[in-house]
């Protein structure tokens, strides 16, 4: 539909011709004009419903407790005693204890994980890999059923990993969609390319790492990706096996930090200033929360811009 | 070391069966024959096997821990038939697992509760009211995005409604009840605080997993749509089909497959709302622990929190998870016959 803005030769063109109708382009009719515009604007609705809670909340975390009724979109009364609170002040050793704790389980899980799955992809990629069939199935079961939360929790007690980081490291280990994933992607990968490098003397170790993984780097980088948001995010299993108590407190991870706090268990009630900032130290450490997923955003952008691998994986 | 048991073997099993050919009657060769073609699809499996024994190797670490964390948990499924004098405040699991009663009484106890049924229709109402509401609204948001003539605004657009995707559900909530708040809140002094009303939590439920789902879920949408071959627009424009006309019989029959595999996914999770989301919505009130319980909230109160009735709440996830299973089966019976693709 290409727009033809040449008007017709003859005359003068005047500022009123712009609203004639030109012969050589295929109009829009007014119903299509209506709808680009309600489009438009229900698209920006949308955005306005996602971006205005944020921008409410957040500015919370930059506010005075005693003014937070006035807050709108930006912060009426700006202070940083908030952050100071968490970052050095009185809650900062069980915040800084909860980010180590989510730091920690992210980085072993997100290589843990994403290792142990692309390595067990690579063999099952093979069309003539032994039992290859056998072997998927040995783990796509676990997907389809499970006796539910109470054996994981019983199996966890009886390894003693109960309060301890380890049993939501352990747990979130085996990922079956993601070795589907690389699965898939490994399938793409000519065999000419390690037909050569085995013809070089590369042994299976150096074939996998030094060509089939940097070869691979986007669906790796993908799945990481998943991998550290979820676990970043997500606090379901340390609801499980992290006691929401005090004697809970130092094994929690950030999400679920947030969590215990966001229910008052965790006030001083005797800390006047806490009590009336409540509101404002939990966005403040909200925020602190998403400044890693923020850092890795335009990630995001590249990712949601470059065709969307994991989607066209999977759809 | 088997396989090359039947290496060594194979050979002579033929050479004898050669000269035996001649004299033997015929249906003795056709058995011979078999056992030869056996033999080597064995040989075959050992040559593979001695090809690819290296990088099977590969495997054994996912292998272990599926064995220990996905496996063991499942013969978990016994704990399910055992009597009310399992007590883990007296005694470990395995002692527990090893002595005392067994009984069928925990199934047939959740048939009798009225917290199941209450809980079993909850999490079906909310699920149901997502099916009709989140799910169009990611494809009516996909749609929109396609229909935009800038592709800068509908990218800048499409990020901006992905954000609350990489919050959690606990500062999603956060966010929600500080906007809701009845004393500070820009919504809440309007409406009250609604967070804490019974009435008002599988609305907020459902809108809540909107607000932060439906911009994601609108990407494997958007990207089916971008797929479609622009020159079937230019056509349908030459012919005089105006916008609607386009999306109507154009857009949506182009991404039927996939909005026919994500709706299949979805009906076949209906069993489950997501816990984290619904149990952090719970402690807002106390109110709503009462009449507003899922199947998964309730098994998670009954048994980590109280600790009350292990045997019973392991039947009760047994339950669920069967009942999860058959809606897959069914679910991927679905797909293979009509997508020509299974789920996984």
């Amino acid at each position: 539909m290409e727009e033809i803005k040449t008007t017709p030769a003859q005359g003068k063109r005047s500022f009123f011709d712009r609203f004639k109708k030109n012969p050589n382009k295929i109009h829009e009719s007014v119903a299509d004009k209506i709808l680009s515009v309600v489009n438009i604007v229900l698209l920006l609705f949308g955005v306005v419903i996602t971006i205005f809670p944020l921008l409410n909340y957040f500015s919370l975390a930059f506010n005075d407790g005693a003014f937070n009724i006035d807050v709108v979109l930006f912060p009426v009364q700006p202070t940083f005693d908030s952050f100071r609170y968490i970052m050095s002040g009185n809650g900062a050793a069980k915040f800084w204890r909860a980010f180590g704790n989510s730091v920690f389980i992210t980085v072993i899980i997100t290589i843990g994980s994403n290792l142990v799955e692309a390595m067990a992809a690579y063999p099952l990629s093979k069309k003539d890999c032994p039992c290859r069939s056998g072997i998927m199935m040995f783990f796509i079961i676990t997907m389809l059923f499970s006796a539910g939360i109470i054996p994981i929790y019983l199996l966890m007690l009886s390894f003693g990993l109960i309060n301890n980081l380890w049993s939501i490291i352990l747990i979130s280990i085996s990922n079956v969609t993601h070795l589907l994933y690389f699965k898939t992607f490994f399938e793409g990968i000519p065999s000419d390319i390690e037909e050569a490098a085995r013809l070089d003397g590369a042994g299976d170790l150096q074939l996998f790492f030094l060509i089939i993984v940097p070869m691979s780097l986007p669906i790796i980088g993908s799945c990481c990706f998943f991998t550290i948001v979820g676990t970043w995010n997500g606090y379901g299993s340390a609801l499980l096996f992290i006691p929401e108590a005090a004697d809970g407190e130092p094994n929690m991870p950030l999400a679920y930090y947030i969590y215990y706090f966001m229910n008052k268990s965790a006030l001083d009630k005797n800390d006047s200033w806490l009590m009336l900032n409540t509101t404002n130290v939990e966005a403040a450490m909200m925020f602190m929360s998403i400044v890693p997923i923020i850092l890795m955003y335009p990630y995001v952008v590249r990712y949601i811009k470059s065709g969307l691998q994991i989607g066209s994986v999977k759809g | 070391m088997d396989n090359n048991l039947q290496l060594t073997e194979a050979p002579a099993a033929e050479a004898a069966g050669v000269p035996a050919e001649a004299t033997a009657p015929p249906q003795v060769t056709t058995v011979r024959q078999q056992t030869a073609e056996q033999l080597g699809f064995w040989r075959d499996q050992g040559k593979r096997a001695k090809k690819y024994w290296k990088l099977l190797l590969f495997i054994i670490p996912a292998a272990l821990f599926t064995l220990v964390f996905s496996y063991i948990p499942m013969l978990g499924v016994l704990f399910a038939f055992k009597g009310p004098e399992f007590d883990l405040t007296k005694a470990d699991v395995m002692w527990n697992l090893t002595h005392g009663s067994w009984t069928l009484t925990n199934f047939t106890h959740i048939f009798s509760d009225p917290s199941v049924g209450k809980a079993i229709a909850n999490t079906l109402i909310i699920n149901v009211i997502r099916l009709f509401l989140c799910f169009p609204l990611s494809i009516l948001i996909a749609v929109m995005l396609s229909e935009l003539k800038q592709q800068w605004l509908a990218k800048t657009v499409l990020i901006i409604i992905t954000i609350p995707n990489f919050l959690s559900w606990a500062i999603v909530i956060g966010i929600w009840s500080g906007f809701l708040d009845p004393d500070f809140g820009i919504l809440g002094k309007i409406t009250g605080h609604i967070m804490a009303d019974p009435n008002w939590f599988k609305p907020l439920v459902v809108f809540l997993s909107a607000w932060k789902g439906a911009g994601w879920g609108c990407i494997l949408f958007y990207s089916a749509i971008m797929a479609i071959d622009k020159t079937y627009y230019e056509s349908a424009t030459l012919e005089g089909a105006n916008k609607l006309q386009k999306m109507w019989y154009l857009t949506i029959p182009s991404i039927l497959p996939t909005i026919a595999l994500m709706l299949v996914l979805n009906i076949s999770g209906m069993m489950a709302v997501g816990f984290e989301q619904v149990w952090t919505m719970m402690k807002v009130s106390s109110d709503l622990f009462d009449s507003q319980m899922t199947l998964d909230t309730y098994l998670y109160n009954i048994s980590i929190i109280h600790q009350e009735d292990i045997p019973y709440a392991t039947a009760l996830g047994v339950a669920n998870g069967l009942i999860a299973l058959i809606l897959m089966l069914v679910g991927n019976a679905i797909t293979t016959k009509t997508l020509k693709r299974g789920l996984w």
